[in-house]
Parts: C-alpha cells; sequence; structure tokens
C-alpha cells in the first residue's frame, strides 16, 4: 500500500501507526470503546497531496482496491464528520496552499481568487489584507478551518448576515469526483463558462458544497472576496434578560442595516466562566451580552451605530465603553478559554430562527436547571432570520460512565431547539440518528439518489451525512438509548455528586 | 523545585485544557515542515493527555520524545491558542519530563555536558570569551572594570562563533561611541543558561545563574545589556524566578539601551541608503514584549527604507533556531529558516535584520544555502555600519 501511494505522493505518505492515529480523533471527544463499536477509525494510511492530479490518481487508486476515503481539512469540527467510518485512506489536504491574483468577474465587476482547498481562513483573510481586501465571512475557528473544510460544512459563521452562507460567495469549484475525474464547476446562471464533461458526469455545483466530502473532493475554490472596510466598530451592548437580548438580536437582524457583519451573542454563564479564568472582566456579571459589529463605508456605520445606541437603550440595554467591543472582537476565535475553567465539554449546535431565541434560550435554563447543568451557550447571527447557537456543558472525559450520561443531553437540546424550529448544523457521524430532523422525506431522499449516482461504491466518506451506518445509530433506537440514559443521568450525576463545573 | 510529581500534575491539567480545534498548526513552523499532526501543536498536547492524564505510559515512546524535542518554543501557538494554554511553559515542562525518564535527545545530553565543563555552548575554553576583541582596532574594552554604569553580557553565540562577532564588535563600537562607561565579564560570562532551559535541564541552571547574577552584582553596575534575545528572556524572566529574588539591576536588550541613547542624543546614527526588513527573535518579541526598539533603531538611520514582511510582532514567524531544534534536527531548521529569508526576499529588502545572534546566524546560514540576494545583520551591526560609512 505505502509503496503505491509513494508512486502518486512520493514522501507524502505515512501508514506508521504512530502518525495514523491522530486522524481518528476531531475536536470532540467520544469514548473509546463507542468509536470502536461503531467505527474503524484508524486511517490504514494518510497522504498529503499538493495538486489536484494527485488527489486524481489517489481516488482512482482507492477505487481499484475498494478502499474508503475520507478527506481532511483542518479536523476542527466534532461530528467525526473527517474521520474514516472505515479506516483506509484519509487524504490530508493541508498541502494545498495558496491563492491566486486578484481578479474582476465579467459584468459585476467583483473581485475574486482562485483559492486552494487546504488554506486555513484565517491565512486567506491575512494574505488578502496584505492587498487590501479581505474574505467575505469565516468560520468561527478561521485559524483552523480549511477552505475546502468550511465548504464542505454548513458554511455559517462571522460575516454571513450581510453575504450569506460560504456557498454563496463560490463562484466556481475545481475538484474530484468518486470516479477520479477531474471537474471545474461554474455557479449555474452566472456568466462562467462551464467545462465540458461535467454535466456528462453528473456532478452538479451544489454537489461539493455541504457534503462533507462524500460526492466529490474540492480541491479549489473561486471566491468572491470583499475590499477591506473603510471603518469597523465594535460595540458590546449587556442587557437584563433572554427576551430583551433576543428582541435586539431580530431587531438588529431585521432592521437592514447595511453595514451589520455580525451579531455575537454570549450568555450570562459564558461571561461567567471566562471571568473565572481571568478575561472578560469589563462586561458585568449576569447580563446577556451581544457584541455587534459594523463594518462598511464611514458614513453608513456612524449612522448605524447612532441607530443601534437608540436601540439598545429603548431596550433598557447598555452599551459598554468603547474598546470592550473591539477587545471581544480581537479575541473572537478564543471562545474555548473557557476550558480553563470547565476542561471537558460537550456540545450541541443548532441553527435556530432569531424570532426563537429568547424563548429557546428560556427553555434551555429550565432544562438546565432541572437536570442541574450548567449550560454555557453563545450564538452568532447567520442571517437576518437565523442563529446559530452552541450549547456547552461540562462533563468529564476522564470519567466514561458520566460522559455517556452527559452524551444524553444533547439529544435534549435537540429536542428543545426542534420544537423551536430549530435543527443541527452539521451532520458527520453522530447526527446521523437527527438526519430526519435536518432534512424532510423528500430532501433525503433525493440526497440519497444523488451520492448513489455519484459514488455508488460508497468510497468516499462512507457512513456520513445519509443513512445511519449502524443499527444503533437508527434514530428510533439511538432515540430510545438516549432517552434511557437521560433517565439515568440524574442517578449518576447524584453518585458523582455533580462532578467538576456543575 | 517542582518535584517530578508535582511537574506531571501540572501537564496533566494543561493538556485537558486543549479543545483540540488546531487553531495552532497552521502557524506552528515545525508543523508546517513536516506535516503530520503528531508534529503539530495539538498533535503534542494529545499525546501529553494520554501519558499524564490517561496515564498510559506505553505511550510515551521514542517517537513522542522526538516530537516533543522537535519544537523551535517560538510561543506563536501561545499567541493564537483559541483555549489560551500557555503552550511554551508546557513544552519546557514536557521536556523537563523527558529528562527525568531519561529520554532526551543525546546531543542536548551532550550540550549539557559542554556547559557544564567548558560554561559556554563551544568547545572553546571560556578563558577565550573575548577572542573577538581581538580585532578591534580602536576600542579598548575592559573587564570588570570597577566603577562602570554597564556592564554588557555578550552570550556564547557572539563570543565564540566567527559568523556573529560582528554583534559584539558592533555594539561594543556603538557604546564606546556614545561614551558609555561599560565594562564586560569576560571569562567570568558564564553561559546564561538558554539553552538548558529549553532542554529542560533548570537545575543546572540555577549554577550558572548564582554565579551571573553575583558577578554583576560585584560590579555595582546599574544597568546590564545584552545584545542576545535568549540572554535577555533569561536574565529577565528566568533567573528572578530561578532564584526567587530581585537582581537588583536594570536589564536591558542592547536595543532599548542604544535607542534610549538616540533618544538622548548621545548616539546620532548615521545614514545608509538601503531597504532593509526585520525579523522580530521570539524570545525578545513574543516572548518578552519587545517590538518597537529595534524598529526605532532602524528608522532612526537616515536613507533607510524600512519595509515590514508581512508575518511581524505577534504574528513573526520564527527563524527555525529556537528551543534547540538545531540541535535535533539540523535540517528541519534550516527549512524553517529557508521559509523567512524567503520572506523578506518578498518585501524587496536587500538587508534582513534581527535583534538576536542566534536568530541572524540562523537566517545568514539560509540566505547563503538558498543563494539568495540578501544580507543578514543584526540591527546593531548596521547601526554601527550606518556610523563607519
Amino acid at each position: 500500500m505505502e509503496q503505491a501511494l509513494q508512486k502518486i505522493c512520493g514522501k507524502r505518505v505515512t501508514t506508521d501507526p504512530f502518525e495514523c492515529a491522530p486522524y481518528a480523533k476531531d475536536v470532540a471527544y467520544i469514548p473509546g470503546f463507542f468509536v470502536h463499536l461503531l467505527t474503524n477509525p484508524v486511517p490504514k494510511a494518510v497522504v498529503q497531496p499538493i495538486s489536484v492530479e494527485e488527489i486524481s490518481s489517489l481516488i482512482k487508486w482507492a477505487k481499484q482496491g475498494k478502499i474508503p476515503v475520507t478527506v481532511r481539512g483542518g479536523g476542527s469540527t466534532a461530528y467525526f464528520n473527517s474521520v474514516p467510518m472505515r479506516s483506509g485512506l484519509v487524504i490530508d489536504t493541508n498541502r494545498l496552499q495558496g491563492f491566486s491574483k486578484l481578479e474582476l468577474s465579467q459584468g459585476s465587476n467583483r473581485k475574486m481568487v482562485w483559492v486552494k482547498a487546504g488554506m486555513t481562513w484565517k491565512d486567506l483573510d491575512d494574505g488578502l489584507r496584505q492587498q487590501g481586501c479581505a474574505v467575505c465571512s469565516s468560520p468561527s475557528s478561521a485559524p483552523s478551518a480549511t477552505i475546502g473544510g468550511w465548504v464542505s460544512m454548513g458554511g455559517l459563521g462571522i460575516g454571513s448576515v450581510p453575504y450569506g452562507p460560504v456557498h454563496d460567495q463560490i463562484m466556481a469549484i475545481r475538484g474530484v469526483t468518486a470516479t477520479g475525474e477531474i471537474v471545474e464547476l461554474s455557479r449555474p446562471g452566472k456568466d462562467l463558462t462551464k467545462i465540458q464533461g461535467s454535466e456528462e458526469l453528473g456532478l452538479q455545483f451544489d454537489d461539493l458544497m455541504g457534503t462533507e466530502g462524500t460526492r466529490g473532493i474540492i480541491t479549489e475554490i473561486k471566491l468572491l472576496v470583499r475590499d477591506v472596510p473603510e471603518k469597523e466598530e465594535h460595540l458590546l451592548a449587556v442587557f437584563n434578560s433572554e427576551t430583551d437580548t433576543g428582541s435586539m438580536m431580530s431587531w438588529l437582524g431585521g432592521e437592514n442595516l447595511t453595514s451589520l457583519y455580525n451579531v455575537h451573542f454570549s450568555s450570562p454563564e459564558f461571561i461567567m466562566t471566562l471571568q473565572e479564568a481571568g478575561y472578560a472582566h469589563e462586561i458585568p456579571l449576569g447580563k446577556f451580552s451581544l457584541e455587534i459589529d459594523l463594518e462598511g463605508k464611514r458614513d453608513e456605520v456612524d449612522v448605524a451605530v447612532a441607530h443601534i445606541r437608540k436601540h439598545v437603550k429603548v431596550l433598557g440595554g447598555t452599551l459598554l465603553p468603547d474598546g470592550v467591543g473591539a477587545e471581544e472582537w480581537a479575541d473572537r476565535f478564543k471562545s474555548l478559554r473557557l476550558e480553563q475553567t470547565l476542561p471537558s465539554l460537550q456540545a450541541a449546535e443548532i441553527t435556530l430562527p432569531v424570532s426563537n431565541f429568547a424563548a429557546f434560550y428560556e427553555g434551555l435554563s429550565k432544562l438546565a436547571q432541572k437536570t442541574n447543568t450548567l449550560c454555557v451557550t453563545y450564538a452568532h447571527l447567520v442571517s437576518p432570520e437565523m442563529a446559530l447557537v452552541m450549547v456547552l456543558y461540562p462533563s468529564d472525559e476522564l470519567n466514561t460512565i458520566r460522559y455517556i450520561a452527559d452524551l444524553s443531553f444533547i439529544s435534549q437540546i435537540y429536542k428543545l431547539g426542534q420544537s423551536f424550529g430549530g435543527k443541527p448544523y452539521v451532520i458527520g457521524l453522530w447526527n446521523t440518528p437527527y438526519l430526519g430532523k435536518v432534512y424532510d422525506r423528500g430532501e433525503r431522499e433525493r440526497r440519497r439518489q444523488r451520492k448513489q449516482a455519484l459514488d455508488p461504491q460508497a468510497l468516499l466518506n462512507p457512513g456520513k451525512g445519509y443513512n445511519p451506518p449502524s443499527i444503533i445509530l437508527n434514530s428510533y433506537v439511538f432515540g430510545f438509548g438516549m432517552i434511557m440514559i437521560g433517565l439515568l443521568r440524574p442517578l449518576v450525576l447524584k453518585i458523582l455528586k455533580g462532578g467538576k463545573g456543575r | 523545585m517542582k518535584t517530578i510529581e508535582e511537574l506531571r500534575e501540572q501537564i496533566a491539567k494543561t493538556s485537558y485544557i486543549c479543545g483540540s480545534c488546531g487553531s495552532c498548526r497552521s502557524v506552528c513552523p515545525v508543523y508546517r515542515e513536516i506535516g503530520w499532526e503528531s508534529a503539530a501543536p495539538r498533535g503534542k498536547i494529545a499525546l501529553a493527555k494520554e501519558v499524564f492524564l490517561k496515564k498510559k505510559e506505553e505511550k510515551a515512546t521514542d517517537q513522542y520524545a522526538q516530537r516533543l524535542q522537535e519544537c523551535t518554543l517560538c510561543g506563536k501557538c501561545a499567541e493564537i491558542c483559541a483555549a489560551g494554554i500557555k503552550t511554551r511553559e508546557l513544552w519546557l515542562n514536557l521536556r523537563e519530563d523527558l529528562r527525568a525518564r531519561g529520554m532526551e535527545h543525546q546531543n542536548l545530553t551532550q550540550m549539557a555536558r559542554q556547559i557544564k565543563t567548558t560554561h559556554n555552548i563551544s568547545t572553546f575554553s571560556n578563558e577565550n570569551r573575548l577572542d573577538w576583541v581581538d580585532d578591534l582596532d580602536e576600542v579598548e574594552v575592559e573587564v570588570s572594570k570597577a566603577g562602570s554604569e554597564v556592564a554588557y553580557f555578550v552570550g556564547c553565540v557572539s563570543s565564540f562563533y566567527p559568523m556573529s562577532v560582528g554583534i559584539s564588535q558592533s555594539i561594543v563600537s556603538l557604546l564606546d561611541r556614545a561614551n558609555i562607561n561599560y565594562t564586560v565579564l569576560g571569562s567570568e560570562e558564564w553561559c546564561c543558561g538558554f539553552p538548558l532551559i529549553a532542554s529542560g535541564n533548570t537545575q543546572q541552571v540555577t549554577e550558572l545563574a548564582k554565579h551571573n547574577v553575583e558577578k554583576v552584582r560585584a560590579l555595582g553596575v546599574k544597568t546590564l545589556i545584552t545584545g542576545c534575545a535568549s540572554c535577555y528572556h533569561t536574565w529577565t524572566h528566568e533567573y528572578p524566578t530561578i532564584l526567587r529574588e530581585n537582581l537588583g539591576f536594570e536589564v536591558l536588550h542592547a536595543t532599548q539601551y542604544l535607542a534610549g541613547l538616540i533618544r538622548k542624543r548621545q548616539l546620532v546614527p548615521g545614514n545608509l541608503d538601503e531597504t532593509v526588513t526585520y525579523h522580530d527573535p521570539c524570545d525578545l518579541g513574543r516572548n518578552s514584549g519587545i517590538y518597537d526598539e529595534p524598529r526605532e533603531l532602524l528608522q532612526a538611520m537616515e536613507g533607510v527604507n524600512f519595509v515590514e514582511m508581512p508575518h511581524r510582532r505577534e504574528m513573526a514567524d520564527c527563524c527555525g533556531g529556537g528551543g534547540n531544534l538545531a540541535a535535533v534536527d539540523k535540517d528541519l531548521s534550516q527549512a524553517i529558516a529557508v521559509k523567512r529569508v524567503r520572506e523578506a526576499v518578498t518585501t524587496g529588502a536587500t538587508i534582513l535584520t534581527s535583534a538576536c545572534q542566534q536568530c541572524v546566524q540562523t537566517l545568514q546560514m539560509a540566505a547563503r544555502q538558498e543563494k539568495l540576494p540578501l544580507e543578514v545583520l543584526d540591527v546593531t551591526e548596521l547601526l554601527w555600519r550606518s556610523l563607519e560609512e
């Protein structure tokens, strides 16, 4: 195997178990026995291609031997999205680096660049800023998430309010199909020329976006970028209740402020946890905070600031002194500092209509109280109508029984979110039991058909995104299991006296 | 001094904080060269988690030890860490534990023996510490001169390595030009101990710290200056902790001291018609917080067109020469340096400066290897050149 791969990628191949082991993990900890019950996550080999041609050869080689292929970028997701389900080959895209010269789109004169899949969003933004440009939006994990990774996921993050999901900013995409063909696909209906051959292969523009590397592999995208804004303002408003905060979020979404770039919510528990770790001391305890980021033309930003100031007052909120918001913005990629206080967290991430945010939060607070769970919540506005909400709560990966008991709380959060129109953000492996909550029956069927048409041998990232790959992950079996564990959880916590952080 | 149990407990606690987000990956110079997850800071912490938190001793293999020692201690991972982990402290603790396990790289063990024997990092006798003075025609360097205001701690690299003696020669020439009453310790200057600290060998540093501090105190100087970023970091951050007392005199990096002289017009820089960029040494910049003074010196020279590199100040890339990496893997160290000199060339600069003898040496070798049209100098060397010309 190693020799065959070396013929394609030279020294950028490893089959060493020591080197392969880290590719069997992502951000979330899942107890080993549970992982091994459902998956065989350690790859047989990891390769680091440097070109689309190498990836094509790798896929053709894997297809011949029916070897599963999992693509990995930053490995910064939490649902085994880029961890192998059936061992096989991991294609690590991190050596696909760099971006092209800026070019202008025909007609609209918007600036674009071709950027390779392995670059992180932060590196791209830093590079663009040296040329007076910037990415339109970026994931909240921009220092680690790669271009290909975020495009393969939901694509929502900082800057999504004005620019939409990242998928809306992609004008063309280059990649490799499940048969190893190299393709370039243009956004349908735009002025870019479609490359011959793509239609015959049946691959459509959106097949490579948001599908977690299950239908093809992204190697490069043509991305719209923006000029560095004339002015930035970062306000930090605090409110007394979730209702006022939710109202402010809805108002911000609905007000059509042209310079509104990002809105970040932090719960009082989130702030308290950060303060325990020595951060965010400027924010008063017990308050709900909203960081409101404005970027754009000077006069637009100034008008928006004045407008926001008034509305914060109307809702009984307070704007903290200048500089506090800027500091929060500077630390926007450092939310994990709360792990200094709560080192072993579990999390549930959902998209939720912003109009229901306050009600969801109220429900969450009641659930937290009832189950004696400390919920630490933050959220981003990702469109005028939607928020991406992250709920974290302490667990203890050193205590397997406790950790498994705590896993049940994720399904309780999802259930609560669903009752307010929310759904899990990405699928990966661990959210396959919730596929029915994310997509309706018709969409699930359409997705399955696309997968079947493009990758009939299910070699690309098998087990993810379409059907639960094991009876244990069947929605009914899993749901029942989680209910049972959830019933036992209070007892487990009582025996363990709540554990750390409660 | 921590017991090994306390040390291991601290490592376990710190590694538990890591959320494996991977923000550290793309800024890590070692990961960028090696490419495998095991070489990334989060990969190393994941290994530490297994060994110290989950008590899987069998995971402390030779590959584990090799990865832990493949680090420049540049601290850039700490700068970007989403969890706010003080990673540099963690790497040092892990190296201390490696020593306790007898898994230290043999070159580092050899280096520790060398320092014990000669009190410097070279094979030369410490009596040769001032050989670089012989080439100075117009400046007289006096050893342990009573009544001096300033003591100059030269550092091992610019005392013994021919490539770097230009730094010490420039510094004393500048002090002389500004009529500063200074002195040096000569053979009573012992290695500051930084290479030992970087090996996790803090025990051996205590003796060096005691000796050096005692000798400087005996001079009665108000200020100690050094041109070496690592010596500076050791004197200001490590000695007070190791000795648990204030040193009783001010410690400044040479660039800080010289910038003060220029502000007071005690030293007037000359002209140089050059495009110059500056590489922030990790131990002076990120790890000690000094960014402005070296730039102040460069901008004080008339005619100098100062240009910045994309990676600068807090986010400056490492030269590859830190953390004893060259002793563990010379090629890796050199590969990192090559990236840095290439970045310098993209700015249009013909001179790359730094404020650290180790950085200058490492970058000089890389520029030569790549045959780049780039001269690498210490800021103090360029400043002296401006006066000579």
